[in-house]
């Protein structure tokens, strides 16, 4: 198995706004081309300045956690192999008031605390449908 | 300007666990709407409005149409989240009516989830996730709990906060709901030590600490204060309501300066203002209980405690007529029934008439503030007083 909740569990249905986050193998951030603040999600604009010229540079992946929750209660069926796991919230060291989800892969779900710092890992899956490989970004307790 | 409305009759269907409603879900909206209207002495017929929230499925067409509404005025929804709305649903009755559109609006919220998709339960279908929530159901996100477990736990972290202070918000409002024969858990009082011994829903939130899925259908009459002098029941003012959103973006809050919050700052600054009042003046309290975490964050965002100081705070006591701060008097989401918190709107308005199975006895009610859900955007809140 070479993802944290599954082989089998849920993808991305990609579009132009999430294309490069969900493939590029970095965390592609979008970026405002007139005002250079980086947003996330992406948006049809800038929400700092109101452009539409909106590009992306590609963040380090380098964060902390900024809480956790430890799921107990499966609200999928496919989760009920996975309970208990752990949710993280992180900050990006390069863009702090962006904050993203992910698993942390490399402790148990009650390893996970606020404050730890880590790193962007990828999760690589071959998109059934279009044959493309996806990477999702995950995370790893940086040692 | 602000609105000047009036309520003038509340009801509300019998509420029943989720799946349990005998009645279907139009059956429970009409059962309620024609409760409200008897309580206020007036016909059916001759409502003029609707107003709900969370893409109520019992749309106004069909209501009329059963109602035998002569003449249809207005219908509204406000947008987004879900039980956020429960008092801008209030709010946009009264601003109808003050601005002369509509003369009798009726706000309600009907629900079986037995019958339809389960609110809150997973919101994903197949194998794919789209949009902003592809962001967090790849990683086993999928629910408010979830969501508001991120908050709850980063709130309690940063604030030095226990779980006796979630444990709280729970026991108030079970032992408010043994006085309330309405109330789905009226007869089945909690423990401190059966809260904490029941099991984790997604820490930190044990079982007790996430309201239930019900059944059922609650609604007010809006009107004038003119209007109101001809009908049954003694009206109750809308004495301000509120819905706000600072600026925020992004899935679940948790993107820039809100994160850990509710959403409630914005609100609190414009109903504080327009009702000319504080917190410290609020006799009795309504306030959304999605989960008890956020209770907390949305008890310091209205201004009744610091951060740092809402422990203390909840554990001087909510539970009773005599609290501190009397609290979801009727047992709220979590012990009367979750009917998207339409429930608290028929409690705050029962306070200020003085007919709640948990009256505030100290003093005559002169403000009774109901808050919305708290953690979806945008949130909303009333304050009720006499008219």
């Amino acid at each position: 198995m070479t993802r944290f909740l599954g082989d089998d569990w849920l993808l991305p249905a990609l579009d132009a706004k999430n294309h490069a986050w969900f493939t590029s193998g970095s965390l592609s951030l979008q970026t405002c081309v007139r005002c250079a603040v980086a947003q996330f999600p992406p948006e049809d604009a800038c929400r700092a300045c109101g452009s539409f010229e909106l590009g992306t540079r590609a963040s380090p992946g380098r964060g902390r956690v900024e809480s956790v929750a430890v799921v107990h209660h499966a609200v999928h069926p496919l989760l009920r192999r996975s309970v208990p796991y752990a949710v993280a919230l992180v900050a990006l060291d390069d863009a702090p008031h962006v904050r993203l989800l992910g698993n942390v892969l490399n402790r148990a779900h009650d390893q996970v605390a606020i404050g730890d710092r880590v790193r962007v890992v990828f999760e690589e899956v071959s998109d059934p449908e279009s044959g493309e490989t996806l990477r999702i970004p995950q995370w790893e307790v940086a040692t | 300007m602000q609105g000047r409305a009036v309520v003038a009759g509340i009801g509300e269907s019998a509420y029943f666990e989720r799946g349990k409603s005998p009645l279907t879900e139009f059956q429970l909206a009409l059962t309620a709407i024609r409760a409200a209207c008897a309580d206020a002495g007036l016909e059916p017929a001759e409502l003029d409005g609707f107003v709900s929230y969370m893409d109520q499925r019992n749309d106004p067409l069909r209501l009329s149409a059963a109602l035998g509404v002569r003449s249809l005025s207005w219908t509204s929804q406000p947008w987004g989240g879900g039980g956020n709305n429960m008092a801008a649903a209030v709010q946009l009755a009264d601003a109808a009516v003050s601005a002369g559109y509509a003369r009798h609006v009726v706000a309600f919220r009907a629900l079986a989830q037995g019958q339809f998709g389960r609110f809150g339960q997973s919101r994903m279908e197949g194998r794919r996730s789209g949009g902003d929530f592809a962001y967090e159901h790849l990683y086993g996100l999928l629910s408010p709990a979830q969501e508001c477990a991120l908050h709850t736990k980063r709130f309690m972290h940063d604030h030095g906060i226990s779980q006796e202070a979630l444990a709280e918000i729970a026991l108030a409002a079970y032992a408010n709901a043994q006085r309330n024969p309405r109330a789905i858990r009226h007869g089945q009082p909690l423990t401190r030590d059966e809260y904490h011994a029941s099991r984790w829903i997604v820490e930190p939130f044990h079982l007790y600490d996430c309201c239930p899925e019900n059944d059922g259908a609650a609604a007010v009459v809006v009107t004038t204060p003119e209007r109101a002098r001809d009908l049954a029941a003694r009206p109750v003012a809308i004495v301000a309501a509120a819905q706000g959103l600072g600026p925020t973006y992004g899935i679940s809050g948790f993107q820039g300066d809100w994160f850990p919050g509710v959403f409630y700052r914005d609100v609190a600054a414009k109903l504080w203002q327009r009702a000319g009042c504080t917190p410290a003046d609020v006799d009795v309290l309504q306030l959304y209980e999605n989960f008890t975490g956020p209770v907390l964050m949305a008890l310091c965002e209205m201004g009744f405690a610091a951060p740092g100081e809402v422990e203390g705070f909840v554990r001087r006591g909510l539970a009773g007529p005599d609290a501190a701060l009397p609290f979801n008097t009727s047992g709220g989401n979590l012990g009367e029934a979750y009917i998207h918190g339409f429930e608290l709107v028929n409690e705050a308005v029962r306070q200020v008439r003085g007919t709640s199975t948990c009256q505030v006895t100290r003093k005559r009610v002169e403000r009774s503030l109901a808050v919305a859900g708290p953690g979806y955007a945008a949130g909303s809140a009333v304050l009720f007083g006499p008219a």
